[in-house]
């Protein structure tokens, strides 16, 4: 019914705050982004960049400064806003705290555009509530108090309350920010399933890299020159990452697709053996400075060998040869801290 | 608090609940109407509210003139005033709100001493001072309807709830320094008569003045039901119940304009009640562990009448010559309360 993107597209907006007479309360100008059927969007940039107020804006909490933001190619601002609630699904970083609200009760507000005054629901609304509960793995909780769910499972509520909302386009703020690493790779891979399986188009803002580029269908970057957008993999290619951190101690490797610390080298090493082995000596090597090289001549050089189910670093340089059981073992004798 | 809950259980927990909160209404009401100064058999009380005469005619004047319109009072006072206390609570997301917040016992006292203080010293009468007249009401009323003015104005304006708060809290402040202003220029006479209304009393309502009080909460308690799904909605804070789709300014109003019509009426016609508004919301959320307000809402009247006729109870308990000022009883019962809540719960922000 729709090109793909026209689900959700940005006309050149600028977002800010409206507020004093003489200061312009812009904090981006010229934003025109989209997000098409079923894909899920990662935006991504430095703190303070206004990725939130980007958010923000395209849920309405917000109105942009300049520009047109269009829902399946109607002006946000025309829709009513009982409207717009059942196209826009929204979860923001607030936490929600209320002692005596039961997962159930939260998750069925997310019914409060199609139900009556008195908000009451029907057995049509139940049924969704149930499938968001079953959607997002919750079912069993659905009696507790959302003060007894943990982090984790609180977030899965609150997007479940905007599956119940049943919108085409979910909105999310941070949706991993306070979740330890198991629960930020299966959120967004919620996420994912959702955005594939449900055909929902979700836009979420993250300072998680790794999980946006295994996972988001395209990265909306947001730089101090201007926002980008694309597959990750077009974005990595194209060398925007980079840029992200430019004027920093970071430095976006190309190859990996992560940020590392930029180091003084302390000189180069060679380094052979068994593949996994060679990824993860090298991890640590480069740690504490080394830069490692693949030539065979090297002045220093390290073989990893597997002896009897025994794993031993082999260094060889200067005439003399030292042998190590262990990486941390390796690395503290080339500090010189052991 | 269990994770066992199988749904018909909880389901069954509330109506059980319902239940007896309900009886233990209709018995405190009961009990309302045999305490009091004047000992009445309770024979007698029983044949003069079947509608027989009472073997001494006085008796029956003190039951059906005074004792039933006070249970009534205290009963729409309780009711009015702990609906007030939750909508406070839940639209400023703030477990110390109640029905005064806003400032309406503030500017009904500035009404009432406008009349008490004021008028009566330019015209040199001082029966316009006796608690419940009138004019006294009306003065109430117009004070706290003031107040309610500059609150809903600020609203359609103001988007931050926190500020609107702060607001309701400085016009009170406002208020109450007039008030201080004319207390201090005026008699002793009218001081104390002044300091009666505040203290507040259920006794002054007269049946004719019911005719007017009850349709009015009523009225509030009738809009209060109609915003359930808006409260309910409000308990995830603004930006969420703007994106679902809720006009925040538009409920916001509908909220402050019931409290204002029944904290308001009640406040005219009783004197400002402290407390109860603020404790009857936290007891009936202890009971129901509930956030629905379609299941707090009712839940909140019936506490509230129960606790205020037992208040009232205690400020009339035999063997007292004259009743005690009502909301020194409600202070004293509903600061354990507080101070329970607070103790039981530590972190404040966690209460509702």
């Amino acid at each position: 019914m729709y090109s793909n993107s026209q689900i959700l597209r940005t006309e050149n907006i600028s977002i800010g705050f409206s507020g004093r007479k003489n200061s312009s309360g812009e904090i981006f100008r010229n934003i025109s982004v989209s997000a098409g059927k079923s894909e899920l969007v990662a935006l991504f940039g430095p703190n303070g960049i206004g990725k939130s107020t980007l958010l923000r804006s395209l849920v309405r909490l917000l109105s942009p400064l300049s520009g047109n933001i269009l829902l399946f190619n109607k002006d946000i601002t025309t829709l009513s806003g009982n409207d717009l609630a059942r196209m826009v699904g929204f979860v923001s970083t607030e936490t929600v705290y209320v002692n005596n609200l039961k997962v159930y009760d939260l998750v069925s507000l997310g019914r409060y555009p199609y139900t009556n005054w008195m908000g009451r629901l029907l057995p049509g609304d139940r049924e969704k509530v149930e499938d968001a509960m079953n959607m997002v793995g919750i079912s069993s909780m659905k009696h507790r108090y959302i003060n007894q769910l943990s982090d984790g499972e609180r977030q899965r509520t609150m997007i479940a309350r905007t599956l119940a909302q049943d919108t085409n386009i979910i909105v999310l703020d941070e949706p991993t920010a306070f979740l330890d690493l198991p629960n930020k790779y299966e959120v967004i891979h919620l996420l994912h399933k959702l955005a594939s399986e449900r055909s929902r188009t979700i836009v979420f803002s993250t300072h998680d890299l790794n999980i946006a580029i295994q996972e988001a269908d395209k990265i909306w970057l947001m730089l101090p020159d201007g926002i980008y957008q694309g597959s990750p993999e077009d974005l990595i290619l194209e060398g925007s990452f980079g840029k992200m951190f430019q004027h920093t101690n970071l430095l976006f490797n190309t190859s990996r697709g992560d940020f590392r610390v930029k180091r003084k080298p302390r000189g180069s090493i060679g380094l052979r053996g068994p593949k996994t082995e060679v990824r993860w000596t090298r991890n640590a090597l480069e740690r504490i400075g080394y830069q490692v090289v693949h030539q065979k001549e090297e002045k220093t050089m390290i073989t990893i060998n597997d002896e009897s189910g025994k794993r031993i670093w082999e260094m060889t340089g200067k005439g003399e040869t030292k042998i190590f059981y262990s990486v941390y073992a390796l690395c503290g004798f080339l500090t010189g801290n052991i | 608090m269990q994770t066992e809950n199988p749904e018909y259980n909880s389901g069954y927990k509330k109506v059980l609940l319902f239940g007896t909160l309900s009886a233990i209404l209709v018995a405190v009401f009961i009990a309302s109407l045999f305490t009091g100064t004047v000992n009445i058999p309770v024979s007698e009380i029983i044949r003069i509210l079947a509608g027989s005469e009472a073997s001494r005619p006085e008796w029956g004047i003190i039951i059906t003139d005074l004792r039933i319109p006070r249970a009534m009072t205290a009963l729409l006072a309780g009711t009015g005033l702990s609906v007030s206390g939750l909508l406070m609570q839940t639209v400023f997301r703030n477990p110390l709100a109640g029905p005064y917040v806003l400032g309406i016992s503030a500017g009904a006292s500035l009404g009432v001493a406008t009349v008490v203080m004021g008028f009566s010293f330019i015209s040199g009468k001082t029966g316009l001072s006796q608690p419940g007249t009138w004019y006294m009401v009306m003065a109430a009323w117009a004070g706290s309807g003031l107040v309610l003015m500059l609150i809903l104005l600020v609203s359609f304006r103001v988007r931050d709830i926190m500020t609107i708060l702060i607001l309701g809290i400085m016009f009170g402040s406002a208020t109450g320094a007039m008030v201080n202003v004319m207390q201090y220029f005026s008699t002793e006479s009218m001081l104390k008569s002044f300091m009666i209304w505040t203290m507040g009393s259920l006794g002054g309502v007269t049946s004719g003045q019911l005719r007017i009080m009850v349709p009015a909460v009523g009225g509030g308690l009738l809009l209060s039901f109609a915003s359930v799904k808006l409260l309910n909605a409000m308990l995830l804070g603004e930006n969420y119940s703007r994106s679902l789709g809720m006009n925040v300014t538009m409920a916001r109003i509908l909220v402050f304009f019931s409290t204002s019509l029944l904290a308001g009426t009640i406040t005219a016609f009783c004197g400002p009640i402290a407390f109860v508004g603020i404790a009857v919301p936290h007891l009936s959320r202890l009971l129901f562990r509930n956030a629905d307000h379609a299941v707090l809402l009712p839940a909140t009247m019936l506490t509230g009448g129960i606790v205020m006729l037992g208040s009232d109870i205690i400020a009339r308990l035999p063997g007292l010559e004259s009743s005690l000022p009502i909301n020194s009883v409600t202070a004293l019962l509903g600061i354990p309360v507080v101070i329970w809540i607070v103790i039981r719960n530590q972190k404040i922000t966690g209460i509702f």
